[in-house]
């Protein structure tokens, strides 16, 4: 840059173009453009392969598992200390293998109830499982306790367990004893 | 090249910046559906309630009958039912010395391991 001597009114105004080759700045920007549009059709084009959808994301599964654990809990909390739990209660008193239907009221309740009268849908089946004394192996044998629906093999359910000591022969033939025996629930929504 | 009409290049440079930026929105918009995935998954795959319930049963025994029954039954159906390898040992008080019930509990899921010594009150 270089100034007149005959002072700032006459100075020659360079703009950017007269110091630098502006030639094709347009062009460059429109480039870039177009090749940052061609990168994100190709990460759309390969992204499409993989649509996540809320269902995908086991939000609900965890839920719904929470929920049965929680009810089974309950089920499993005696009234007071030394006493037997009610879950406790029901596989005692129910002969192996048979439904039991104060389990279905009351697990039903616990998973199904509102804070309002609408009741929400959700179905389980109900088993416990428990070492086969009988059996040369000790095999693990499965008892049905109860069960709101049956399983049609299209439900996408969740299992919740709980363990549970109780003072019965199992299986029928074999003496009386504390066992453990492991509660399994399958609960998906309807 | 024909001469270009350079004016009003800042104008159309924000356009694009601008249209990117709600582009790159778009895609954070679009990600907002899986929130919550990692988390529920982080959850359903560590086995904090198993672990909790059969320590629970574990103790409650001690304080029970301690049927030696109920110490075959857990390994067996654990690993049959639950996947995970369970091993633990009962120390009943050695009275009048010690009034303390001990228990050295061993889980094993083959993600989560766990050990636990347990002491009564």
């Amino acid at each position: 840059m270089s100034f007149s001597k005959k002072g700032w009114g006459k100075t020659k105004v360079r703009n950017r173009s007269a110091l630098e080759n502006t030639a094709g700045q347009l062009y460059t920007i429109e480039g870039i453009a177009a090749g940052l549009i061609m990168i994100m059709t190709a990460y759309l084009v390969v992204s499409a392969t993989s649509v996540y959808t809320a269902g995908d994301t086991h939000i609900s599964d965890m839920q719904l598992e929470q929920l049965g654990t929680d009810a089974l809990k309950v089920m499993d909390a005696p009234a007071s200390r030394g006493q037997n739990s009610l879950l406790q209660d029901i596989i005692e008193k129910t002969p192996v293998g048979t439904s039991n239907a104060t389990f279905g009221l009351v697990f039903s309740d616990l998973t199904n109830s509102h804070t309002t009268a609408v009741k929400d849908h959700i179905q389980y089946t109900a088993s416990y499982s428990y070492r086969n004394l009988t059996d040369p192996t000790n095999a693990v044998s499965s008892a049905f306790l109860h069960s709101s629906r049956n399983l049609s093999a299209g439900e996408h359910a969740v299992r919740v367990t709980k363990w549970v000591i109780v003072n019965k022969k199992l299986p029928p033939s074999s003496p009386l004893a504390d066992r453990a025996v492991l509660v399994e629930v399958l609960m998906w929504r309807d | 090249m024909a001469r270009l009409n350079d004016d009003a290049q800042w104008i159309i440079l924000m356009g694009f910046l601008i249209s990117f930026s709600f582009f790159f929105l778009a895609i954070i918009i679009n990600q907002s559906t899986v929130v919550g995935q990692t988390t529920a998954e982080s959850v359903i795959e560590f086995p904090k309630n198993d672990i909790r319930d059969l320590t629970g049963i574990i103790t409650y025994n001690t304080s029970r009958s301690n049927s030696t029954e109920v110490v075959r039954d857990i390994p067996v159906i654990a690993l049959s039912r639950k996947n995970a390898i369970v091993r633990y040992t009962v120390i009943l008080p050695q009275s009048p010395q010690d009034t303390h019930s001990y228990a050295l509990i061993h889980y094993n899921n083959g993600v989560t391991e766990y050990d636990e010594n347990w002491t009564s009150l």
